[in-house]
């Protein structure tokens, strides 16, 4: 049984983050790929919509420059003939803080002949948020307009 | 990946079938056939703000689910979707779901991505879990950006 293009995606990925190892990945990639990881990019410059491998590499080197992967957890898969999902718990290091950060993470992933042609991410943004700034965000609660 | 169900028809089709069905009742604002999907004990989880959203918080059972999906019908109304992706396996549904709703407070439509993981249980229901870009929706939602009310609080704390 030939292996999922899933799972040679994502030990290519956490190389490249971790290990700052890129050809594997960048094989991996569809030239006309379409990437996006939702959240607010005025923080995070590396998350957003990509188009076209060049722009996703530069992500993924974004993300090399910014986190370690420690340790990560599938909490669901599921996996199609040429797609693929996931809900991830992912334990990072933020570099530039020495922070730990803890996510939670649901992608979709398309592939065509072993290569990703879409990858769509969401994350708890929020969350993510108040882990970069070491903080809760105190805002009112919404309990008639939420 | 895909196992044989019914008539012929994969499990994987059906519980894809299924998922839709119960999109469509919820979002025709039919909650007691959307609660009919699920099992006496589903289990709800959205990976969000609660204590600023307080309704988003864990539900259990159908009664608790009610709860939460009148509480927001009761908040916004015309409530539309597209999944531009959804993936079965098993007893196992995923979708990738932009949905619109509109607030009944002032008409304002409230857009947003969410990722959707259903459990199936004896072809119901038993287990919901949502991850939403939560930091997007609590904005829409309040209307303003959240950007500077947090460099407001860092300067204060200083």
């Amino acid at each position: 049984m030939t292996e999922h293009s899933l799972w040679r995606f994502s030990r290519a990925l956490h190389r490249a983050i971790n290990d700052r190892h890129f050809e594997d990945v960048e094989a991996l990639i569809d030239d006309d790929v379409e990437w996006a990881i939702y959240g607010p990019i005025d923080m995070f410059p590396f998350l957003g919509a990509r188009q076209g491998k060049a722009a996703v590499l530069r992500v993924i080197r974004q993300l090399a420059d910014n986190f370690r992967v420690r340790r990560f957890e599938r909490e669901s898969i599921m996996l199609g003939v040429d797609s693929a999902s996931s809900m991830l718990r992912y334990s990072l290091t933020a570099l530039d803080s020495d922070k730990p950060i803890s996510l939670r993470v649901a992608q979709f992933a398309q592939f065509r002949a072993d290569r990703l042609i879409s990858l769509r991410v969401l994350v708890d943004t929020f969350d993510l948020v108040e882990q970069a700034l070491g903080r809760a965000i105190h805002l009112p609660k919404m309990t008639s307009v939420g | 990946m895909a196992s044989e169900g019914i008539s012929g028809m994969s499990v994987e089709s059906l519980n894809k079938q299924r998922v839709l069905h119960l999109l469509d009742t919820i979002m025709r604002g039919d909650l007691e056939a959307a609660l009919s999907c699920c099992t006496e004990d589903v289990d709800f989880l959205t990976h969000a703000p609660i204590d600023v959203m307080t309704h988003m918080g864990p539900r259990h059972g159908k009664a608790e689910l009610r709860e939460f999906w009148q509480t927001v019908s009761s908040r916004y109304s015309e409530f539309r979707y597209k999944v531009p992706q959804i993936i079965a396996d098993g007893d196992e549904v995923a979708i990738y779901l932009r949905a619109h709703f509109k607030k009944r407070s002032n008409d304002r439509i409230v857009q947003f991505d969410m990722a959707v993981f259903y459990s199936f249980r004896n072809g119901q229901i038993a287990q919901i879990r949502e991850i939403i870009d939560s930091y997007d929706l609590v904005q829409q939602v309040l209307e303003r950006e959240i950007g500077p009310l947090i460099v407001g609080a860092g300067m204060e704390a200083e």
